[in-house]
Protein backbone atom coordinates (compact mmCIF):
# COMPACT_ATOMS: atom_id res chain seq x y z
CA UNK A 1 0.00 0.00 0.00
CA UNK A 2 2.77 2.28 1.24
CA UNK A 3 5.09 1.55 -1.72
CA UNK A 4 2.17 2.04 -3.98
CA UNK A 5 2.29 5.91 -3.13
CA UNK A 6 5.58 6.02 -3.47
CA UNK A 7 5.11 4.80 -6.55
CA UNK A 8 3.27 7.26 -7.27
CA UNK A 9 5.70 9.96 -6.95
CA UNK A 10 8.35 7.98 -8.63
CA UNK A 11 6.04 8.19 -11.73
CA UNK A 12 6.32 11.26 -13.44
CA UNK A 13 3.34 11.54 -15.60
CA UNK A 14 1.20 10.68 -12.52
CA UNK A 15 3.08 12.75 -10.57
CA UNK A 16 2.67 16.18 -12.36
CA UNK A 17 -1.17 15.25 -12.68
CA UNK A 18 -1.27 14.91 -9.27
CA UNK A 19 0.86 18.23 -8.33
CA UNK A 20 -1.44 20.19 -11.20
CA UNK A 21 -4.64 18.80 -9.49
CA UNK A 22 -3.65 20.00 -5.76
CA UNK A 23 -2.62 23.45 -7.31
CA UNK A 24 -5.83 23.97 -8.78
CA UNK A 25 -7.77 22.48 -5.43
CA UNK A 26 -5.49 25.13 -4.04
CA UNK A 27 -6.45 28.03 -6.05
CA UNK A 28 -10.28 27.04 -5.89
CA UNK A 29 -9.84 27.42 -1.95
CA UNK A 30 -7.89 30.81 -2.12
CA UNK A 31 -10.73 32.43 -4.35
CA UNK A 32 -13.36 31.64 -1.90
CA UNK A 33 -11.57 33.37 0.79
CA UNK A 34 -11.51 36.67 -1.40
CA UNK A 35 -14.55 38.52 -0.60
CA UNK A 36 -16.39 39.94 -3.73
CA UNK A 37 -15.98 44.00 -3.81
CA UNK A 38 -18.36 46.38 -2.08
CA UNK A 39 -18.61 43.56 0.40
CA UNK A 40 -18.36 44.33 4.25
CA UNK A 41 -15.80 42.04 5.17
CA UNK A 42 -15.95 42.50 8.67
CA UNK A 43 -19.55 42.66 8.69
CA UNK A 44 -19.90 39.64 7.34
CA UNK A 45 -17.36 37.71 9.58
CA UNK A 46 -19.16 38.77 12.66
CA UNK A 47 -22.47 37.89 10.86
CA UNK A 48 -20.98 34.52 10.50
CA UNK A 49 -19.97 34.19 14.05
CA UNK A 50 -23.47 35.24 15.55
CA UNK A 51 -25.11 32.83 13.03
CA UNK A 52 -23.34 29.48 14.20
CA UNK A 53 -25.86 27.35 12.64
CA UNK A 54 -26.70 28.15 8.88
CA UNK A 55 -30.76 28.54 8.13
CA UNK A 56 -32.01 25.33 6.76
CA UNK A 57 -32.89 27.38 3.29
CA UNK A 58 -29.47 27.93 2.37
CA UNK A 59 -27.91 24.72 4.07
CA UNK A 60 -27.60 22.73 0.34
CA UNK A 61 -26.14 25.61 -1.62
CA UNK A 62 -23.88 26.80 1.13
CA UNK A 63 -22.37 23.13 1.39
CA UNK A 64 -21.55 22.76 -2.48
CA UNK A 65 -19.89 25.99 -2.30
CA UNK A 66 -17.86 24.93 0.70
CA UNK A 67 -18.86 27.82 3.00
CA UNK A 68 -18.39 30.43 0.69
CA UNK A 69 -21.61 31.47 -0.30
CA UNK A 70 -22.67 33.29 3.18
CA UNK A 71 -18.80 34.70 3.03
CA UNK A 72 -20.06 36.33 -0.15
CA UNK A 73 -16.80 35.61 -1.62
CA UNK A 74 -16.10 35.71 -5.38
CA UNK A 75 -16.54 32.29 -5.69
CA UNK A 76 -19.98 32.49 -3.92
CA UNK A 77 -21.56 30.49 -6.02
CA UNK A 78 -19.51 27.34 -6.66
CA UNK A 79 -20.45 24.99 -8.59
CA UNK A 80 -23.76 24.81 -7.91
CA UNK A 81 -24.80 26.56 -11.27
CA UNK A 82 -23.35 23.76 -13.64
CA UNK A 83 -24.57 20.89 -11.68
CA UNK A 84 -28.28 22.84 -12.02
CA UNK A 85 -27.20 23.60 -15.37
CA UNK A 86 -26.33 19.65 -16.43
CA UNK A 87 -29.47 18.84 -14.51
CA UNK A 88 -31.90 20.41 -17.10
CA UNK A 89 -30.12 19.34 -20.05
CA UNK A 90 -29.80 15.77 -18.80
CA UNK A 91 -33.85 16.13 -18.16
CA UNK A 92 -34.48 18.13 -21.42
CA UNK A 93 -33.19 15.13 -23.35
CA UNK A 94 -36.00 13.02 -22.46
CA UNK A 95 -38.63 16.31 -23.46
CA UNK A 96 -36.52 17.71 -26.30
CA UNK A 97 -35.96 15.22 -29.51
CA UNK A 98 -32.99 17.25 -30.88
CA UNK A 99 -31.48 17.15 -27.46
CA UNK A 100 -31.77 12.90 -27.36
CA UNK A 101 -30.64 12.86 -31.24
CA UNK A 102 -27.18 14.84 -30.00
CA UNK A 103 -26.45 12.50 -27.04
CA UNK A 104 -26.84 9.35 -29.19
CA UNK A 105 -24.95 11.01 -32.05
CA UNK A 106 -21.88 10.32 -29.80
CA UNK A 107 -18.60 12.24 -29.97
CA UNK A 108 -19.56 15.22 -31.50
CA UNK A 109 -23.30 15.22 -30.27
CA UNK A 110 -22.06 15.08 -26.68
CA UNK A 111 -19.50 18.26 -27.03
CA UNK A 112 -22.97 20.29 -28.38
CA UNK A 113 -24.83 19.23 -25.21
CA UNK A 114 -21.43 20.05 -23.15
CA UNK A 115 -21.36 23.40 -24.75
CA UNK A 116 -25.00 24.12 -24.02
CA UNK A 117 -24.78 23.23 -20.79
CA UNK A 118 -21.51 25.59 -20.36
CA UNK A 119 -23.96 28.40 -21.60
CA UNK A 120 -26.91 27.82 -19.52
CA UNK A 121 -24.11 27.47 -16.53
CA UNK A 122 -23.43 30.96 -16.87
CA UNK A 123 -27.21 32.23 -17.29
CA UNK A 124 -27.79 30.18 -14.30
CA UNK A 125 -25.33 31.98 -12.33
CA UNK A 126 -26.21 35.65 -13.56
CA UNK A 127 -29.72 35.05 -12.14
CA UNK A 128 -28.30 33.25 -9.13
CA UNK A 129 -25.50 36.00 -8.80
CA UNK A 130 -28.52 38.47 -8.74
CA UNK A 131 -30.61 37.13 -6.26
CA UNK A 132 -27.50 36.38 -3.80
CA UNK A 133 -27.14 40.33 -3.54
CA UNK A 134 -30.28 41.08 -3.93
CA UNK A 135 -30.90 39.29 -0.73
CA UNK A 136 -27.64 40.15 0.76
CA UNK A 137 -28.66 44.11 0.22
CA UNK A 138 -31.72 43.95 1.94
CA UNK A 139 -30.10 41.78 4.95
CA UNK A 140 -32.20 38.60 5.57
CA UNK A 141 -29.19 36.67 4.18
CA UNK A 142 -28.40 36.01 7.93
CA UNK A 143 -32.14 35.91 8.98
CA UNK A 144 -33.32 38.10 12.00
CA UNK A 145 -30.65 35.87 14.25
CA UNK A 146 -27.85 38.47 13.15
CA UNK A 147 -28.32 41.68 14.79
CA UNK A 148 -28.00 45.13 13.23
CA UNK A 149 -24.45 44.58 11.27
CA UNK A 150 -25.65 41.92 9.51
CA UNK A 151 -28.31 44.36 7.60
CA UNK A 152 -25.42 46.45 6.15
CA UNK A 153 -23.28 43.91 4.83
CA UNK A 154 -22.17 46.05 1.66
CA UNK A 155 -20.22 49.26 1.06
CA UNK A 156 -21.84 50.23 -1.48
CA UNK A 157 -25.45 49.66 -2.72
CA UNK A 158 -25.67 51.73 -5.89
CA UNK A 159 -26.85 50.25 -8.98
CA UNK A 160 -23.57 50.10 -10.41
CA UNK A 161 -21.90 48.87 -7.34
CA UNK A 162 -24.97 46.03 -7.94
CA UNK A 163 -23.91 45.32 -11.47
CA UNK A 164 -20.31 44.70 -10.75
CA UNK A 165 -21.17 42.59 -7.72
CA UNK A 166 -23.10 40.05 -10.42
CA UNK A 167 -20.31 40.59 -13.12
CA UNK A 168 -17.71 39.25 -10.42
CA UNK A 169 -19.85 36.50 -9.38
CA UNK A 170 -20.53 35.08 -12.63
CA UNK A 171 -17.24 35.42 -13.98
CA UNK A 172 -15.90 33.91 -10.77
CA UNK A 173 -18.46 31.13 -11.73
CA UNK A 174 -16.88 30.90 -15.12
CA UNK A 175 -13.52 30.65 -13.61
CA UNK A 176 -14.67 26.91 -10.94
CA UNK A 177 -16.07 26.05 -14.42
CA UNK A 178 -12.93 26.34 -16.35
CA UNK A 179 -10.77 25.38 -13.57
CA UNK A 180 -13.21 22.09 -13.49
CA UNK A 181 -12.19 20.99 -16.58
CA UNK A 182 -8.56 21.57 -16.66
CA UNK A 183 -8.63 19.01 -13.67
CA UNK A 184 -10.87 16.55 -16.07
CA UNK A 185 -8.49 17.44 -19.03
CA UNK A 186 -4.64 17.34 -17.32
CA UNK A 187 -4.69 16.21 -13.62
CA UNK A 188 -6.69 12.92 -12.04
CA UNK A 189 -10.46 12.31 -11.89
CA UNK A 190 -13.03 15.12 -13.06
CA UNK A 191 -13.01 18.16 -12.10
CA UNK A 192 -16.36 18.98 -11.23
CA UNK A 193 -16.70 16.40 -8.70
CA UNK A 194 -13.25 17.06 -6.99
CA UNK A 195 -14.16 20.61 -6.73
CA UNK A 196 -17.51 19.75 -5.00
CA UNK A 197 -15.35 17.22 -3.18
CA UNK A 198 -13.00 20.30 -1.63
CA UNK A 199 -15.63 21.92 -1.06
CA UNK A 200 -17.57 19.45 1.72
CA UNK A 201 -14.57 18.13 3.03
CA UNK A 202 -13.39 21.82 3.61
CA UNK A 203 -16.80 22.04 6.00
CA UNK A 204 -15.80 19.15 7.76
CA UNK A 205 -13.04 20.67 10.57
CA UNK A 206 -15.68 22.87 11.08
CA UNK A 207 -18.76 21.23 11.77
CA UNK A 208 -16.88 18.92 14.12
CA UNK A 209 -14.94 22.04 15.93
CA UNK A 210 -18.74 22.94 16.56
CA UNK A 211 -19.88 19.65 17.62
CA UNK A 212 -17.04 19.61 20.35
CA UNK A 213 -17.37 22.74 21.40
CA UNK A 214 -20.86 22.76 21.82
CA UNK A 215 -21.56 18.64 22.75
CA UNK A 216 -17.82 17.86 24.38
CA UNK A 217 -15.62 15.13 23.13
CA UNK A 218 -17.29 12.38 24.07
CA UNK A 219 -20.23 13.06 21.79
CA UNK A 220 -18.02 13.96 19.20
CA UNK A 221 -15.89 10.65 19.53
CA UNK A 222 -19.21 9.25 18.89
CA UNK A 223 -20.38 10.90 16.09
CA UNK A 224 -16.97 10.23 14.04
CA UNK A 225 -17.41 6.83 15.06
CA UNK A 226 -20.80 6.75 13.57
CA UNK A 227 -19.25 8.31 11.04
CA UNK A 228 -16.83 5.38 10.02
CA UNK A 229 -18.95 2.88 10.07
CA UNK A 230 -21.58 4.75 7.70
CA UNK A 231 -18.34 5.36 5.07
CA UNK A 232 -17.87 1.64 5.11
CA UNK A 233 -21.14 0.85 4.84
CA UNK A 234 -21.81 3.76 1.87
CA UNK A 235 -18.53 1.91 0.05
CA UNK A 236 -19.94 -1.75 0.19
CA UNK A 237 -23.38 -1.05 -1.24
CA UNK A 238 -21.50 1.27 -4.04
CA UNK A 239 -19.58 -1.27 -4.66
CA UNK A 240 -22.20 -4.27 -4.42
CA UNK A 241 -23.13 -5.16 -8.04
CA UNK A 242 -25.26 -7.77 -10.20
CA UNK A 243 -23.39 -9.25 -12.45
CA UNK A 244 -25.10 -10.66 -15.18
CA UNK A 245 -23.38 -13.43 -17.61
CA UNK A 246 -22.91 -12.92 -21.27
CA UNK A 247 -21.93 -15.07 -23.67
CA UNK A 248 -20.40 -13.67 -26.83
CA UNK A 249 -20.41 -16.29 -29.64
CA UNK A 250 -17.17 -17.23 -31.67
CA UNK A 251 -16.89 -15.79 -34.96
CA UNK A 252 -14.19 -15.95 -37.94
CA UNK A 253 -13.86 -12.34 -40.30
CA UNK A 254 -11.58 -13.23 -42.52
CA UNK A 255 -8.24 -15.32 -40.57
CA UNK A 256 -9.19 -13.79 -37.51
CA UNK A 257 -11.68 -15.24 -34.06
CA UNK A 258 -13.74 -12.50 -32.60
CA UNK A 259 -15.08 -13.27 -29.37
CA UNK A 260 -16.08 -16.61 -28.06
CA UNK A 261 -15.68 -15.05 -24.22
CA UNK A 262 -17.77 -15.09 -21.05
CA UNK A 263 -18.31 -11.42 -19.75
CA UNK A 264 -20.66 -9.94 -17.59
CA UNK A 265 -23.04 -6.57 -17.25
CA UNK A 266 -22.37 -5.22 -13.90
CA UNK A 267 -25.49 -3.80 -12.55
CA UNK A 268 -24.86 -1.53 -9.78
CA UNK A 269 -27.41 -1.59 -6.90
CA UNK A 270 -27.11 1.92 -6.64
CA UNK A 271 -27.03 3.13 -10.28
CA UNK A 272 -28.47 6.57 -9.60
CA UNK A 273 -25.97 7.68 -7.62
CA UNK A 274 -26.30 10.77 -5.54
CA UNK A 275 -28.67 12.86 -7.88
CA UNK A 276 -31.68 11.49 -6.65
CA UNK A 277 -30.82 12.79 -3.26
CA UNK A 278 -29.83 16.09 -4.86
CA UNK A 279 -33.04 16.52 -6.82
CA UNK A 280 -35.54 15.67 -3.76
CA UNK A 281 -33.70 18.09 -1.62
CA UNK A 282 -33.77 20.76 -4.35
CA UNK A 283 -37.67 20.18 -5.02
CA UNK A 284 -38.63 20.21 -1.09
CA UNK A 285 -36.55 23.58 -0.85
CA UNK A 286 -38.90 24.75 -3.26
CA UNK A 287 -41.81 25.68 -0.58
CA UNK A 288 -39.80 27.18 2.09
CA UNK A 289 -38.41 29.55 -0.68
CA UNK A 290 -42.31 30.30 -1.51
CA UNK A 291 -43.16 30.66 1.96
CA UNK A 292 -40.13 33.17 2.50
CA UNK A 293 -41.24 35.63 -0.45
CA UNK A 294 -44.96 35.25 0.90
CA UNK A 295 -44.05 36.85 4.77
CA UNK A 296 -46.16 39.00 5.46
CA UNK A 297 -45.15 43.29 6.12
CA UNK A 298 -44.43 43.47 10.33
CA UNK A 299 -47.75 43.66 12.28
CA UNK A 300 -49.90 41.61 10.29
CA UNK A 301 -51.22 37.98 10.42
CA UNK A 302 -49.58 35.83 7.89
CA UNK A 303 -51.75 33.82 5.68
CA UNK A 304 -52.74 30.35 7.00
CA UNK A 305 -51.33 28.08 3.95
CA UNK A 306 -47.57 29.96 5.08
CA UNK A 307 -47.99 29.06 8.42
CA UNK A 308 -49.42 25.60 7.77
CA UNK A 309 -45.72 25.69 4.98
CA UNK A 310 -43.32 26.76 7.85
CA UNK A 311 -44.41 24.47 10.41
CA UNK A 312 -44.61 21.14 8.27
CA UNK A 313 -42.24 21.87 4.88
CA UNK A 314 -39.27 23.29 5.94
CA UNK A 315 -36.67 21.75 8.31
CA UNK A 316 -35.27 18.46 9.37
CA UNK A 317 -37.41 17.34 12.62
CA UNK A 318 -40.87 17.44 11.00
CA UNK A 319 -42.12 13.77 10.28
CA UNK A 320 -44.11 15.45 7.02
CA UNK A 321 -40.73 16.80 5.85
CA UNK A 322 -38.85 13.60 6.39
CA UNK A 323 -41.58 11.50 4.81
CA UNK A 324 -41.95 13.28 1.74
CA UNK A 325 -38.18 13.44 1.42
CA UNK A 326 -38.03 9.88 1.72
CA UNK A 327 -40.71 9.25 -1.11
CA UNK A 328 -38.88 11.78 -3.41
CA UNK A 329 -35.84 10.27 -3.47
CA UNK A 330 -37.23 6.53 -4.03
CA UNK A 331 -39.15 7.92 -6.96
CA UNK A 332 -36.32 10.06 -8.19
CA UNK A 333 -33.65 6.69 -8.40
CA UNK A 334 -36.31 4.80 -10.16
CA UNK A 335 -36.86 8.14 -12.56
CA UNK A 336 -32.90 8.64 -12.99
CA UNK A 337 -32.08 4.77 -13.21
CA UNK A 338 -34.50 4.99 -16.27
CA UNK A 339 -33.66 8.03 -18.18
CA UNK A 340 -29.90 6.44 -17.60
CA UNK A 341 -30.20 2.52 -18.58
CA UNK A 342 -31.81 1.80 -21.37
CA UNK A 343 -32.40 -2.26 -21.06
CA UNK A 344 -33.60 -1.99 -25.06
CA UNK A 345 -30.42 -0.19 -26.40
CA UNK A 346 -28.41 -2.92 -24.40
CA UNK A 347 -30.41 -5.80 -25.56
CA UNK A 348 -29.97 -4.58 -29.09
CA UNK A 349 -26.31 -3.70 -28.77
CA UNK A 350 -25.80 -7.40 -27.92
CA UNK A 351 -27.64 -8.57 -30.67
CA UNK A 352 -25.72 -7.06 -33.23
CA UNK A 353 -22.48 -8.06 -31.68
CA UNK A 354 -23.30 -11.88 -31.11
CA UNK A 355 -24.33 -11.93 -27.46
CA UNK A 356 -26.86 -13.60 -25.45
CA UNK A 357 -27.22 -13.98 -21.68
CA UNK A 358 -27.60 -17.79 -21.13
CA UNK A 359 -30.96 -19.36 -21.17
CA UNK A 360 -32.62 -15.95 -22.96
CA UNK A 361 -33.57 -15.26 -26.06
CA UNK A 362 -31.76 -12.39 -28.29
CA UNK A 363 -33.78 -9.20 -28.78
CA UNK A 364 -36.82 -8.24 -26.72
CA UNK A 365 -36.85 -11.37 -24.38
CA UNK A 366 -33.22 -9.51 -22.79
CA UNK A 367 -34.29 -6.72 -22.71
CA UNK A 368 -37.45 -7.64 -20.95
CA UNK A 369 -35.12 -9.72 -18.42
CA UNK A 370 -32.82 -6.70 -17.84
CA UNK A 371 -35.50 -4.75 -17.14
CA UNK A 372 -37.04 -7.19 -14.68
CA UNK A 373 -33.55 -7.22 -13.03
CA UNK A 374 -33.35 -3.71 -13.29
CA UNK A 375 -36.78 -2.95 -11.36
CA UNK A 376 -36.05 -5.55 -8.62
CA UNK A 377 -32.40 -4.21 -7.63
CA UNK A 378 -33.06 -0.63 -7.65
CA UNK A 379 -35.28 -1.12 -4.52
CA UNK A 380 -32.59 -2.02 -2.25
CA UNK A 381 -30.61 0.53 -4.33
CA UNK A 382 -33.53 3.35 -3.35
CA UNK A 383 -34.49 2.86 -0.16
CA UNK A 384 -30.53 2.73 0.63
CA UNK A 385 -29.83 6.22 -0.52
CA UNK A 386 -33.28 7.25 1.40
CA UNK A 387 -31.82 5.74 4.52
CA UNK A 388 -28.95 7.41 4.14
CA UNK A 389 -30.13 10.70 3.51
CA UNK A 390 -32.46 10.85 6.56
CA UNK A 391 -29.61 10.10 8.64
CA UNK A 392 -28.78 13.80 9.52
CA UNK A 393 -32.44 13.89 10.15
CA UNK A 394 -32.55 11.09 12.54
CA UNK A 395 -28.85 11.84 14.16
CA UNK A 396 -30.20 15.28 14.80
CA UNK A 397 -33.03 14.44 17.09
CA UNK A 398 -30.77 11.21 18.30
CA UNK A 399 -27.67 12.95 19.83
CA UNK A 400 -28.88 16.08 19.94
CA UNK A 401 -25.96 17.18 17.24
CA UNK A 402 -25.93 20.02 15.17
CA UNK A 403 -27.85 20.25 12.05
CA UNK A 404 -24.95 20.50 10.02
CA UNK A 405 -24.39 16.73 10.98
CA UNK A 406 -21.20 16.20 8.63
CA UNK A 407 -21.89 12.21 7.72
CA UNK A 408 -25.08 11.75 6.23
CA UNK A 409 -27.05 13.13 3.45
CA UNK A 410 -25.67 13.38 0.35
CA UNK A 411 -22.58 14.86 1.44
CA UNK A 412 -21.32 11.31 2.58
CA UNK A 413 -22.84 9.77 -0.76
CA UNK A 414 -20.58 12.48 -3.23
CA UNK A 415 -17.52 11.99 -0.46
CA UNK A 416 -17.42 8.45 -1.14
CA UNK A 417 -18.54 8.45 -4.91
CA UNK A 418 -15.39 10.99 -5.32
CA UNK A 419 -13.03 9.36 -3.53
CA UNK A 420 -13.20 6.18 -4.87
CA UNK A 421 -13.42 7.33 -8.29
CA UNK A 422 -10.48 8.90 -8.29
CA UNK A 423 -8.60 6.59 -6.20
CA UNK A 424 -9.72 3.84 -9.14
CA UNK A 425 -8.16 6.36 -11.81
CA UNK A 426 -4.84 6.48 -10.19
CA UNK A 427 -5.07 2.98 -10.19
CA UNK A 428 -5.52 2.07 -13.41
CA UNK A 429 -2.86 4.78 -14.58
CA UNK A 430 -0.34 2.55 -12.48
CA UNK A 431 -1.33 -0.31 -14.24
CA UNK A 432 -1.01 0.76 -17.53
CA UNK A 433 2.89 0.86 -16.45
CA UNK A 434 2.85 -2.73 -15.03
CA UNK A 435 2.75 -1.86 -11.40
CA UNK A 436 0.67 -3.10 -8.61
CA UNK A 437 -2.30 -1.08 -7.97
CA UNK A 438 -3.32 0.48 -4.86
CA UNK A 439 -6.12 -1.58 -4.63
CA UNK A 440 -6.62 -5.40 -4.20
CA UNK B 1 -10.81 50.32 -11.18
CA UNK B 2 -14.00 49.37 -11.58
CA UNK B 3 -14.00 49.82 -15.57
CA UNK B 4 -11.42 47.44 -14.86
CA UNK B 5 -13.08 44.79 -13.23
CA UNK B 6 -16.48 45.23 -14.96
CA UNK B 7 -14.50 44.42 -18.65
CA UNK B 8 -12.29 42.10 -17.43
CA UNK B 9 -15.40 40.05 -15.99
CA UNK B 10 -17.17 40.27 -18.94
CA UNK B 11 -14.10 39.45 -20.99
CA UNK B 12 -12.97 36.29 -19.01
CA UNK B 13 -16.84 34.86 -18.91
CA UNK B 14 -16.72 35.41 -22.98
CA UNK B 15 -13.15 33.37 -23.53
CA UNK B 16 -14.21 30.89 -20.52
CA UNK B 17 -17.40 30.25 -23.33
CA UNK B 18 -14.77 29.95 -25.89
CA UNK B 19 -12.81 27.13 -24.95
CA UNK B 20 -14.25 23.59 -26.11
CA UNK B 21 -15.55 22.21 -22.79
CA UNK B 22 -14.57 18.82 -21.39
CA UNK B 23 -16.06 16.12 -19.51
CA UNK B 24 -19.91 15.66 -19.80
CA UNK B 25 -21.95 16.14 -17.48
CA UNK B 26 -23.02 14.42 -14.66
CA UNK B 27 -23.06 11.06 -15.62
CA UNK B 28 -19.61 10.85 -15.05
CA UNK B 29 -19.35 13.40 -12.24
CA UNK B 30 -20.85 11.10 -9.71
CA UNK B 31 -19.52 7.55 -10.88
CA UNK B 32 -19.90 5.62 -13.15
CA UNK B 33 -19.10 6.32 -16.94
CA UNK B 34 -15.46 6.21 -18.39
CA UNK B 35 -13.82 9.42 -19.10
CA UNK B 36 -12.16 9.44 -22.69
CA UNK B 37 -8.91 11.47 -23.10
CA UNK B 38 -9.10 13.25 -25.71
CA UNK B 39 -5.34 13.66 -26.57
CA UNK B 40 -3.62 17.11 -26.79
CA UNK B 41 -5.50 20.32 -27.34
CA UNK B 42 -4.63 22.32 -30.86
CA UNK B 43 -2.33 25.79 -31.11
CA UNK B 44 -5.50 27.85 -30.95
CA UNK B 45 -6.61 26.26 -27.70
CA UNK B 46 -2.90 26.90 -25.81
CA UNK B 47 -3.38 30.20 -26.90
CA UNK B 48 -6.88 30.74 -25.64
CA UNK B 49 -5.38 29.10 -22.27
CA UNK B 50 -2.38 31.50 -22.32
CA UNK B 51 -4.52 34.63 -22.79
CA UNK B 52 -7.47 33.41 -20.10
CA UNK B 53 -4.58 32.93 -17.50
CA UNK B 54 -3.48 35.91 -18.32
CA UNK B 55 -6.81 37.97 -17.80
CA UNK B 56 -7.86 36.24 -14.54
CA UNK B 57 -4.87 37.25 -12.86
CA UNK B 58 -5.68 40.85 -14.04
CA UNK B 59 -9.36 40.01 -12.74
CA UNK B 60 -8.27 38.90 -9.40
CA UNK B 61 -5.41 41.71 -8.91
CA UNK B 62 -8.50 44.28 -9.32
CA UNK B 63 -10.70 42.56 -7.32
CA UNK B 64 -8.19 42.87 -4.69
CA UNK B 65 -7.07 46.13 -5.52
CA UNK B 66 -10.79 46.90 -5.27
CA UNK B 67 -11.48 45.63 -1.90
CA UNK B 68 -7.99 47.19 -0.55
CA UNK B 69 -9.38 50.70 -1.60
CA UNK B 70 -12.49 50.39 -0.34
CA UNK B 71 -11.04 49.12 2.99
CA UNK B 72 -8.35 51.88 3.96
CA UNK B 73 -10.08 54.58 1.70
CA UNK B 74 -13.88 54.92 2.48
CA UNK B 75 -14.19 58.67 1.66
CA UNK B 76 -13.38 57.48 -1.82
Amino acid sequence: MFSAIARIFRTPDLRRKIGFTLGMVALFRLGSFIPAPFVDFNSVQQCLAATSDTSGLYELVNLFSGGALLQLSIFALGIMPYITASIIVQLLRVVIPHFETLYKEGQSGQSTLTQYTRYLTIALAVLQSTTLITVARSGALFGSSGGPACTQLLTNDAWYAIMLMVLTMTAGTGVIMWMGELITERGVGNGMSLLIFTSIAAMFPNSLGRIAASKGWGTLAIVIAIGLVVVAAVVFVEQSQRRIPVQYAKRMVGRRTYGGNNTYIPIKVNMAGVIPVIFASSLLYLPALIAQFNQPAPGQEPQPWVLWVTANLTGGGQPLYMALYFLLIVGFTYFYVAITFNPEEVADNMKKYGGFIPGIRAGRPTAEYLDYVLTRITLPGALYLGIIALLPLVAFSAVGADQNFPFGGASILIIVGVGLETVKQIDSQLQQRHYEGLLR
Amino acid sequence: MQVVLGLTSLLLTMLILLHKGRGGGLSDMFGGGMTSNLGASGVAERNLNRITVILGLVWVSSIIVLGLITKFDTGL
